[in-house]
């Protein structure tokens, strides 16, 4: 049995389902991130583990013992809120050392614990301030240091970094991860941003309408999605709608594709932008290949990388083409190329 | 014409209101209480401070002043207790009957004071709910005093401050955020230490602007100690009230109505510092 | 009965005549400012009305005033610009007003009824406004639940009504009348000291459930709160008859103080001669009797002629005049800071 367990967790509200069934299991010192858009019951789920919302049904078991109902103050979660939630009437060595107050360990080892902490957090020196003299990033490793002070048995973050600007997100992203790593800590992370699942955790959760709809490495997330929505989700594709042939095999803009499609009803072919490469419409594809014909309708040049929009009989696509080699001009006739198991065939949803 | 200029003339119909209405009447009142009174009662136009040295000479007056003061406070914290749970729940529920829980809680600033008195006769009388009650029980033999006397003052003058100070408290809860109760929790303060550290400390500034505005209320309130009072309960409201109305001397109203004024122009300057240290 | 309602207005007329021939001339409005409810109904129906069908050019506004003390406050605000022309209120309040110059001398030239006046009535405002009606302090109970009925002042000590009394204490006048009558009680005269009204009231503390109430002392009677209360004789009668006897009023046979109220002339009245006319018109017998037969205050007018039985729900019966206490209501007033303080020192503080 793993060290965290969710089984068949369920939280209704009055009119919706925010969590509908939710079953993840997390290894001691594994990182493991709840990645979807809002409203997924990612929060949810995470706020059931905190014991801040009681589920209506399923169970959560830590180190073998169920908590599902302990009350809050019983449970030992670091809990990091997207707000982050200092006490404004406290200062920062109070806020730091409040879990450890109530813990009842005495005046000198709470102000060794909070002073270690907030080194940990790089904040040494600012113990005095009130939270409000403080920046985000800084208030950020104070509610950080605030969780990790009590040895929490879980640590939750929630949204923790949304609050930040792009740089100082990207800084606290390794910050958090190498905290993470040398504590040894199990850290569940809630996110709806996939670039901060794929880089701070070890497994991911997608969650779709207040279920997992896949867990994996982030590998297995990006490159073999399970579903539809995760296809969509995380990263980009170009979804192509495609028909069937007599004899089952995808057809897209007139050309026939052999993979795999789903038996009966509409479909799209999921391609990401980055695995398709273009070609003069001369140049020959190698078997496990797939090749389609348009024309470049223009390039955008986006930094890193140039997009291009190329039209064919069967609509447009994009094609990411690392900045730096020379991008077809507009109207030129050209054909595109990727591996047939870059391809994946999702049903189209009934709307 | 400037923006700002515009601005001035706008407020000038209310400042010219606000001048006929309340200042000026009140010059007129502060003129009253430099003239003497003549021994049946009559008014002799001067400019004299006999009627302010009667008055502050006179030891009822300082009785007035301790009786005033005492009356607001308890009616103040009594309220206080009370409406603060009522705030923080209407603060914080979800209830789609919120709206309508906030209109019932607020009631009884829309009730007038007579039909107040009857209600509090029907509850706190000799006859009352709480005596019939407390009888058949066997807990008295005879009926508590708890109306026309001090008690049903201060329990009356508590519930009619109550509404004000319950509109103050949500007005100032701020602070009062319910992810800093939940991170408490989470750091292992059970719900009465996170009352304790959290919740009780944020409302700090709610609740002593409630109470400022209840003290002050309490302190200018005539219409509870005069209908519930049965004439027992002498404060600075209801003796201004008997010697303009009833002994027609209005010199010394209007003398104890500047000495009342200024004692809460000197409250509320402390209730606002108080509050401002609060929320620092 | 068409002939006998000719006879009537034929008599009526007859009556009416002469004031229609004096008044002749007589127009515009005056206002006559004085108490609300019960009083305001009854005065405008026995009083104004005949006034205004006599002066057809005449209109009488009648303004509520509320107290006494706030009428005779109201004047003195509008000293410069009277708006009110006749006051009705308490002697003790329009005596203020006649120190202060609010108010107008009457001379008999000028009010022809002054001569009809009953001496007292005349001496209430010396040169002044003189009584337009003559009440008196009376004890008010509860017929239903009170067994046996009070019948007489020394019956509020009775252990049975503890808690049962609704007693205003002064500055209202009704407890200066009754500590009036309580000194008369205890053997005493008020006018030399009031030391055993007040040791006999602080005795009777305990038993007051209220010594200020609110609305009135009928009022919660009819509610029950009380079974007694002080009163006045003229409202006790008639919520007595709108209550069907459930308010019982007594006289105290140890005495009672007659409360007056006088009819004022404002100072710089805008309509003299119609304000002459109205003041003429309400001492008059007629209006007088009008008056008592409706709401029991004693006239104040010697020659009014009223019916036997009006006249014995009043003070003016014989045998209650002579229960009365002489009180010099302006003398009294001198007091009314001393009365006052002592009340609340030594009665209202004796614990409930």
């Amino acid at each position: 049995m793993s060290y965290l367990e969710l089984s068949g967790l369920q939280k209704r509200y009055r009119d919706s389902v925010a969590v509908d069934d939710v079953s993840l299991s997390v290894e001691q010192g594994e990182a493991v991130a709840l990645l979807g858009p809002s409203g997924c019951g990612k929060t949810t789920t995470l706020r059931m583990l905190a014991g801040l919302v009681d589920p209506d049904r399923g169970a959560i078991r830590l180190d073998g013992a169920e908590i599902t109902r302990l009350p809050a103050h019983k449970r030992n979660m670091g809990y990091v809120f997207q707000s982050y939630a200092l006490f404004p009437h406290l200062s920062v060595a109070r806020n730091v050392g409040f879990g450890l107050e109530e813990r009842g360990v005495g005046k000198p080892e709470i102000a060794r614990q909070v002073e270690e902490a907030l080194a940990l957090v790089r904040l040494a020196g600012l113990d005095q301030r009130r939270p409000r003299e403080l920046s985000g990033g800084q208030q950020q490793r104070v509610a950080l240091a605030r969780s990790l002070v009590i040895r929490p048995s879980v640590l939750l973050l929630d949204e923790s970094l949304s609050n930040l600007d792009a740089k100082l997100r990207d800084t606290m992203r390794h910050e958090i991860r190498s905290i993470q790593r040398s504590l040894g800590i199990t850290t569940l992370f809630v996110t709806h941003d996939q670039v901060e699942a794929l880089t701070m955790c070890d497994r991911i959760a997608v969650m779709d309408r207040g279920r997992i709809a896949q867990i994996g490495s982030a590998e297995d997330i990006y490159e073999r999605p399970a579903t539809r929505f995760v296809a969509s989700f995380v990263g980009r594709s170009n979804v192509l709608p495609a028909t069937r042939d007599a004899e089952g095999r995808a057809v897209l803009w007139g050309e026939t594709l052999p993979v795999a499609v789903p038996a009966s009803g509409e479909f799209d072919l999921f391609v990401r932008p980055q695995r398709m490469r273009i070609l003069p419409v001369s140049e020959p594809v190698s078997p496990g290949m797939a090749r389609v014909h348009g024309r470049v309708l223009r390039s955008v040049f986006v930094g890193d990388h140039v997009e291009v929009l190329i039209e064919g009989v069967g609509g447009q696509l994009t094609v990411e083409m690392q900045s730096g080699s020379a991008a077809p001009a507009e109207g030129t006739e050209v054909a595109v190329a990727w591996p047939l198991s870059d391809t994946l065939p999702f049903a189209r949803e009934a709307a | 014409m400037t923006g700002s200029t515009r601005l001035n003339l706008l407020v000038l119909p209310a400042v010219l209101f606000l001048l006929a209405v309340y200042v000026w009447p009140t010059l007129g009142l502060f003129r009253n209480a430099f003239n003497e009174v003549g021994p049946t009662g009559a008014m002799v136009e001067a400019w004299s401070l006999k009627t302010g040295a009667e008055v502050f000479a006179d030891g009822f007056t300082f009785e007035l002043t301790l009786n005033s003061l005492w009356l607001s406070l308890t009616s103040t914290l009594i309220a206080l207790v009370l409406s603060y749970p009522v705030s923080l729940f209407l603060f914080r529920t979800n209830s789609r009957f919120r709206g309508l829980l906030a209109v019932i809680a607020i009631m009884p600033m829309l009730i007038s004071g007579v039909v107040r008195v009857f209600g509090w006769l029907a509850i706190l009388g000799d006859r009352g709910l709480v005596n019939t009650l407390a009888q058949s029980l066997g807990l008295i033999s005879t009926p508590m005093r708890l109306v026309f006397n001090w008690t049903g003052v201060t329990i009356g003058l508590a519930e009619s401050i109550m509404p004000y100070m319950i509109l103050a408290l949500l007005a100032g809860f701020g602070q009062l955020d319910r992810t800093l109760e939940e991170a408490s929790r989470s750091l292992g303060a059970t719900p009465f230490r996170t009352f304790l550290r959290v919740t009780l400390p944020l409302s700090l500034p709610a609740l002593a602007l409630a109470a400022g505005l209840g003290f002050v209320l309490s302190m200018s309130a005539y219409i509870t100690p005069k209908l519930l009072g049965g004439g027992r309960v002498f404060v600075l409201a209801t003796e201004i009230f008997e010697q303009a109305t009833t002994n027609t001397n209005w010199p010394v109203a209007a003398m104890l109505a500047i000495y009342t004024l200024g004692l809460l122009l000197l409250l509320l300057a402390i209730s606002n510092i108080a509050a401002r240290r609060l929320q620092r | 009965m068409p002939t006998r309602r000719l006879v009537i207005q034929a008599g009526l007329a007859t009556i009416a005549a002469p004031a229609i021939v004096r008044a002749q001339g007589l127009s515009g409005q005056i206002t006559l400012m004085s108490y609300a409810g019960i009083f305001q109904d009854n005065y405008v129906k026995t009083v104004i009305e005949p006034f205004q069908q006599a002066n057809p050019g005449v209109k009488v506004n009648y303004v509520p005033g509320g107290s006494s003390a706030q009428m005779v406050g109201s004047v003195r605000a509008q000293k410069a610009d009277p708006q009110v022309d006749i006051a009705i209120m308490d002697v003790t309040t329009s005596s203020i007003g006649n120190t202060e110059g609010l108010f107008d001398k009457l001379t008999p030239a000028e009010v022809p009824v002054l001569a009809e006046l009953l001496p007292e009535a005349r001496a209430a405002g010396g040169e002044f406004g003189p009584a337009v009606t003559f009440d008196h302090l009376v004890l008010v109970y509860d017929t239903q639940n009170l067994t046996p009925p009070i019948t007489k002042l020394a019956d509020l000590w009775r252990p049975d009504l503890k808690g049962q009394l609704a007693v205003s204490a002064p500055p209202n006048i009704q407890g200066l009348a009754l500590t009036a009558m309580v000194e008369k009680m205890e053997g005493g005269d008020y006018r030399k000291s009031i030391d055993a009204a007040i040791k006999k009231l602080r005795a009777l503390a305990p038993s007051v459930q209220t010594f200020d109430p609110n609305p009135d002392g009928y009022s919660l009677i009819l509610n029950g709160v009380v079974k007694v209360a002080t009163g006045w004789n003229a409202r006790s009668q008639l919520f007595a008859d709108q209550t069907g006897g459930k308010i019982g009023t007594l006289l105290p046979p140890e005495g009672s103080v007659f409360q007056i109220n006088t009819i004022n002339l404002t100072a710089g009245s805008k309509n003299r001669a119609a304000a002459i006319a109205f003041i003429n018109h309400a001492l008059s017998q007629g209006a007088q009797k009008a008056f008592t037969e409706r709401m029991f205050y004693a006239p104040t007018n010697g020659k009014a002629v009223i019916e036997p039985k009006a006249i014995a729900r009043t003070a003016a019966a014989p045998e209650s005049r002579a229960r009365m206490i002489g009180v010099d209501w302006n003398e009294v007033i001198k007091l009314r800071d001393q009365w006052n303080n002592r009340w609340r020192r030594e009665v209202i503080s004796a614990a409930r």
